[in-house]
């Protein structure tokens, strides 16, 4: 299983960092781990890491390898692997994961549905460790 | 053959005695080669473009941060035009403190001591940044106001608050957050938006600040231009991305790159 020790990133390890100034509009497709504490509209793609801060503000789909998401998400999310959603989350969308932990005080306002790939996905973090 | 290019400035006879002493230690350290001192009838790019064709081995410009600039730009669009079967080192001895801080992040010392690093021939081949037509080392950068931004063809960027814009291929003049990591050999470069810090006790909270990887950037801003290298201004629109062209440089022990 993951803990949650070896699944969070920090700012610090980050490839593209979105800050609170600046908007984003359009598909904007990562490659590496991606922070975003500012605004985006459109659409968010990446194989690795997607941290949301709680100040963030989307209106977007998502898509990611791994998730942390702490801010305001208009849109559907899509994981591969493991979703965290923190208290400070509000999300008006379905998600769809393999493996989710939700903290109290988080909002979801749509569906959830799990996949079966939880176990591939936590290999696949493995080998690449 | 080293070829040595002066720029039009070090003429001038306040900088004879400096000439005078490269000049000596060039001469010590058995660098001798053909001096080409600029003026109104030539310029750097037909020098370089001249030279390289007839056969020199390595260019060393003579001056401060324009005719650097100047020298990877000719050197990048000669290498275009001719297949070259070597690489041309790049030397570079500053003269005069003024517009000469590329140099010290080269580690590259003033005058007599940048002889030394030439004689060294510690050679480091670097990424260049391309804007329009126009090749770059460092970085290039305006103001985020009235500037627009599109990346990749497939995303625009608004910026909310007042700060500075910056292209990096090599950092020298930006003091990026230690989370920042910008390289001049990985062949990406990074859009570092920067914003105006206020003057608080505690300012300078860095996770404010943005720094996007891209391979295609379109800058548009209809009343400031963007300026490369801290030497050119460019009008917008301009395009830049990753040059194919790279250059080798002579530089000084121990820089990080």
């Amino acid at each position: 299983m993951f803990t949650k020790e070896n699944k969070k990133i920090d700012i610090k390890e980050a490839e593209t960092v979105i800050g609170p100034s600046i908007r984003v509009k359009g598909n904007f497709h990562g490659e590496g781990d991606i922070v975003i504490e500012g605004n985006v509209e459109g659409s968010v793609k990446t194989n690795n890491y997607l941290l949301v801060g709680n100040k963030a503000k989307i209106a977007a789909d998502i898509e990611a390898g791994n998730a942390q998401i702490g801010g305001d998400i208009t849109g559907n999310i899509k994981v591969k692997g493991y979703l965290e959603l923190t208290s400070s989350a509000k999300i008006n969308g379905n998600i769809e994961t393999s493996e989710i932990s939700i903290e109290k005080g988080a909002i979801l306002n749509g569906k959830c549905i799990m996949t079966k790939q939880a176990s591939s996905a936590n290999q696949k973090t493995k080998e690449e460790k | 053959m080293h070829i040595y290019i002066y720029d039009s400035f070090v003429n001038q006879k306040k900088y004879d005695s400096t000439t005078a002493k490269i000049e000596t230690r060039i001469t010590d350290l058995g660098l001798n080669g053909k001096i080409v001192r600029l003026g109104m009838m030539n310029s750097v790019d037909e020098v370089i473009n001249n030279e390289i064709k007839k056969g020199a081995k390595t260019i060393v410009v003579v001056g401060n941060n324009d005719i650097f600039n100047k020298a990877i730009n000719a050197i990048a669009k000669t290498s275009q035009e001719i297949t070259l079967t070597k690489k041309i080192p790049l030397g570079f001895i500053p003269v005069g403190k003024k517009n000469n801080d590329i140099a010290k992040f080269l580690g590259i010392g003033f005058e007599e001591s940048a002889c030394n690093i030439i004689s060294a021939r510690r050679i480091q081949t670097l990424d260049l940044g391309l804007a329009n037509d126009n090749y770059f080392l460092t970085e290039a950068s305006i103001t985020t106001s009235g500037t627009n931004l599109e990346i990749d063809q497939n995303y625009t960027i608004e910026i909310k608050e007042p700060g500075t814009i910056k292209i990096i291929n090599f950092p020298v003049n930006t003091k990026l957050p230690k989370n920042f990591y910008c390289c001049a050999q990985d062949q990406i470069l990074d859009l570092y938006i920067e914003k105006t810090q206020k003057k608080k006790l505690f300012s300078g909270n860095k996770e404010e600040n943005s720094l996007i990887p891209f391979k295609l950037l379109t800058v548009i801003n209809k009343k400031k231009p963007l300026i490369i290298d801290e030497t050119k201004k460019l009008n917008t629109p301009v395009n830049i991305q990753i040059a194919k062209q790279k250059i080798s440089l002579i530089v000084g022990k121990g820089i990080e790159i």
